[in-house]
């Protein structure tokens, strides 16, 4: 058994920084992820980092931005402290070694990006996630703290409402372990891959909000998935970052017509207005990256001119390329406060697993990796803390053995026709289909209906390859599971929130109802099933 | 389209020895070969092991040999390996532990070497209160290298790496040159000293397939051989390359040409006796044919001078 005091699980860019933020606090910290950190989804973060540091900013500028594009569903304390800790962990990212791009006088270059109205977004060419990432795993290595890199978590071990840590398995030599941990942190990123195709890596899964979910914790706002206005559509879908759209990029529809003025306005509002040139036209929507110029392109979107010829086969400075707006990043998730803390005791989260109301129903663009820095320390402080503070549960030894048993139910030689793989990809396709965009009643019923179906049909899959060691079925399996559960939880939010607000665009009810739904949406697991609670925006 | 793909087979829990299994599918026309690994793993064989992470070309988690040569699974197009006939084969890397079929040991082929160089910025102590003014240029050759996505490519390509696995490799020595060159790291000289050590900077016979295979252009054999200058500038030079190095632009400076005596003697260091020593076979045999360089008995060439001012030339252009 591995014992620490905190116990981070994901090592993107939030749990790292929790990691970092834990150990100088104090505790003993061990870091799970499935892939190696550097390999997580934060890497292919690329626009920017918001921070207010131009001289005609602030915190409040910012703060008013983001009740913008949130919509007026962000808790306003959270925004608060964000707003006013932002600029102090952008810094200390600079401190740590990010080459961010500089003005001629040497300072950070802020540049305007999406909808912010200053210019507050700090970036390294555009691979800033990358970049960042790198960094916060150089900090991660100088503290010595423990990495379990390819350990795949099966569950959360919670007793008496009190989170005691948990299982993993490691991939490499096949065995589960027990992590046993006075605070555990879940900081193991969206679950946009049950959209296909969608912006996310494969191991984007939701893997968190399910373990939480099953284990008891609330989730938040589920309904709200921030969709990507600017993404080539095929394959995986390969996003181009906004900032493209700032230094002069056009939106133009299939005759080569800019759609009347995008740039500035929050993502929520460019992908509904590029939805509805879509089906009005009847056609496709281009992203004309040619006004930018050869030089321009080369010197700030390398990757973006690199990604294009490899992956769509196109020149950035020649070709129109033809996007469509991509699920991106979910906005709801485990309901936290800001000190990461969850409904159950123990259990903390950060990052895009969580949700703790700063984003409400539309994130900033360019507050998504600030987020992860700031949450990631406050997380890991207060994880530290109560660490430190708290008597330890005692981790039921006897839980090894019961996931043992559970996990040996999920293997048999039997052979099926249906695979995890054409349920994954009719799931996906369902969610863009019925749970994009812009939702109704009549499509998010049948959108339960066929989840339901799904689920039956996933219920009697089993894992054929009987080995445990880098047993990729396995895995994607056990992911599949934790997509199907998050899917009904989303269309389940989706259905109640009968109004339209940010991300969430209901043709059935086009308007914002601020007389009924100024409030989250929660949704537990009660006796099996899942359980619709509504919680007001908290105004202080 | 039909293929048929030639998959490189090993399992850890049997007896461990490489087979192939073959397997052919229909794929779209502008399919990689992730689609096919993941067609394969879902339909035909859920055994097969391979690694993918963001599956569009950001992380090189994916990489695989394709017909022989180190790709990204996740941006290889598979029609563009058809040029032979409708067959393509996958293998892990080369030089590399293999643990299951496709999927390698990273931690022993890079990331266990990029922890040996200190992989870290040492900030100063003062409190962060404002930001540090630096320049562009030093930020942009800096983003350059960490463009790096540790795709394990020059490693992959590294002709000193074969015959030495201990070596730290190109990707390692990329990182240490990071550190080494941030403006903002409190001692810069650590990573240089690390790398100075034996088995690495000296022991890159600079080949250049480094530069050739890197994806990005980063060019790790440059980055290397400003470590070099590095360690020189810094006064980190008593490793044998280093006196070797040093000795050889002396005499030429001084003669116009080589001394070899004085080279040789000078590299093992005129302190060591164990090393001159070894020296000694060697000498007595040249001088047996005749052939025995007398050390600081050598003339100057004809119009060493020349050669001289090029020299005091450079020298007055690096200060």
């Amino acid at each position: 058994m591995q014992e620490f005091d905190v116990l981070v699980i994901g090592g993107g860019a939030s749990g790292l920084r929790a990691a970092v933020a834990a150990k100088r606090a104090g505790a003993s910290v061990g870091l799970v992820s499935k892939v190696h950190p550097l390999r997580t989804n934060s890497a292919i973060a690329q626009g920017g980092l918001n921070a207010p540091l131009a001289r005609d900013d602030s915190p409040d500028s910012l703060a008013a931005d983001m009740f913008i594009a949130g919509d007026e569903l962000c808790d306003r304390g959270v925004v608060k402290a964000f707003t006013q800790e932002a600029a102090k962990d952008v810094l200390w990212l600079e401190r740590m070694g990010v080459p961010f791009n500089r003005d001629k006088d040497g300072r950070l270059d802020l540049r305007a990006f999406g909808s912010n109205r200053r210019n507050r977004t700090c970036y390294a060419d555009d691979r800033t996630g990358h970049i960042v990432l790198q960094v916060l795993h150089e900090q991660f290595q100088r503290e010595q703290i423990p990495s379990f890199a390819e350990w795949f978590v099966t569950s959360l071990v919670v007793e008496g409402r009190t989170c005691a840590g948990a299982i993993a398995l490691d991939l490499r030599s096949g065995k589960l372990e027990s992590f046993s941990a006075r605070s555990t942190i879940l900081a193991s990123g969206g679950f946009t891959r049950s959209y296909l195709p969608s912006t996310a890596s494969l191991g984007t899964t939701g893997d968190g909000q399910s373990l939480a979910y099953e284990a008891g914790a609330r989730l938040m706002d589920m309904e709200v998935i921030q969709f990507h206005p600017t993404v080539f559509p095929k394959k995986q879908g390969l996003l181009i970052t906004e900032a493209a759209l700032n230094a002069g990029a056009l939106i133009v529809d299939q005759n080569g017509n800019s759609i009347t003025d995008l740039t500035g306005m929050p993502r929520h509002k460019i992908c509904l207005a590029i939805q509805h040139a879509m089906q009005n036209g009847g056609g496709s929507v281009s992203l004309d990256l040619r006004p930018i110029g050869k030089e321009k392109m080369r010197g700030y979107f390398p990757q973006t001119q690199e990604l294009l010829r490899t992956v769509a086969g196109l020149d950035a400075t020649k070709d129109l390329v033809p996007i469509r707006p991509l699920a991106h990043r979910p906005i709801g998730g485990i309901e936290t406060n800001g000190a990461g803390e969850t409904s159950v005791a123990g259990l903390f989260a950060a990052g895009e697993c969580a949700c703790n109301g700063l984003n409400g129903a539309g994130r900033l663009a360019g507050n998504a990796l600030t987020e992860a820095v700031v949450f990631g320390r406050r997380t890991g402080e207060a994880a530290a803390k109560h660490a430190a503070a708290g008597s330890k549960a005692a981790f039921p030894t006897a839980k090894l053995a019961d996931e043992e048993k559970q996990l040996a139910r999920i293997f048999s030689p039997e052979t099926s026709a249906d695979s995890l793989g054409k349920i994954h990809s009719e799931l996906g396709h369902l969610m863009n289909e019925k749970v994009g965009v812009i939702r109704s009643a009549a499509g998010l019923q049948e959108a339960l209906a066929q989840i339901q179906t799904l689920k039956e049909r996933y219920s009697k899959l089993r894992v054929k390859n009987p080995s445990r060691i880098y047993n990729y079925e396995l895995t994607s399996y056990l992911e599949l599971g934790s997509m199907l559960t998050l899917a009904e939880v989303v269309a389940l939010a989706a259905q109640a929130r009968t109004e339209s607000r940010g991300a969430h665009h209901r043709s059935d009810f086009p308007e914002r109802d601020d007389t009924n739904w100024k409030s989250h949406t929660l949704l537990s697991r009660a006796e099996g099933q899942p359980r619709m609670q509504k919680k007001a925006v908290a105004a202080g | 389209m039909q293929v048929t793909f030639k998959v490189y087979r090993k399992d850890p829990e049997k007896d461990g020895k490489p087979t192939r299994s073959n397997y052919t599918l229909e794929l779209a026309e502008d399919a990689t070969v992730h689609d096919a690994l993941l067609k394969i793993r879902d339909e035909i064989d859920s055994t097969l092991a391979f690694r993918a992470s963001c599956a569009r070309g950001y992380c090189g988690e994916c990489m695989v040999r394709v017909n022989g040569s180190a790709r990204l699974a996740c941006t290889a197009k598979v029609p563009d390996y058809l040029k032979k006939g409708p067959e393509i084969s996958l293998d892990p890397l080369r030089n590399v532990p293999v643990i299951k079929d496709l999927v390698f040991d990273w931690d022993a082929f890079m990331w266990n070497k990029i922890k040996q160089v200190r992989p870290w910025l040492e900030a100063d102590g003062s409190a962060v209160n404002g930001e540090q003014p630096v320049s562009d240029a030093a930020m942009q050759d800096l983003r350059k290298v960490m463009s790096c996505f540790y795709c394990g490519m020059c490693d992959e390509g590294c002709t000193v790496l074969p015959v030495d696995f201990d070596f730290l490799g190109p990707a390692a020595l990329t990182k240490a040159y990071r550190l080494a060159f941030d403006p903002r790291n409190k001692d810069s000289r650590e990573q240089v000293k690390i790398v100075e050590k034996p088995k690495g900077i000296w022991d890159c016979v600079h080949c250049y397939e480094a530069d050739e295979h890197c994806p990005r252009g980063i060019e790790p054999t440059k980055r290397i051989v400003a470590l070099r200058d590095q360690a020189f500038k810094s006064g980190i030079t008593h490793e044998a390359v280093a006196r070797h190095h040093a000795s050889l632009a002396a005499s030429v400076k001084e003669s116009g040409w080589v001394d070899e005596g004085r080279l040789a003697i000078e590299s093992e260091g005129v302190t060591n006796i164990k090393g001159l020593m070894k020296l000694l076979p060697t000498a007595a045999k040249a001088l047996a044919r005749g052939k025995a360089p007398i050390p600081f008995m050598h003339s100057k060439r004809p119009e060493a001078d020349r050669i001289k001012k090029i020299f005091e030339k450079a020298e007055q252009e690096e200060k």
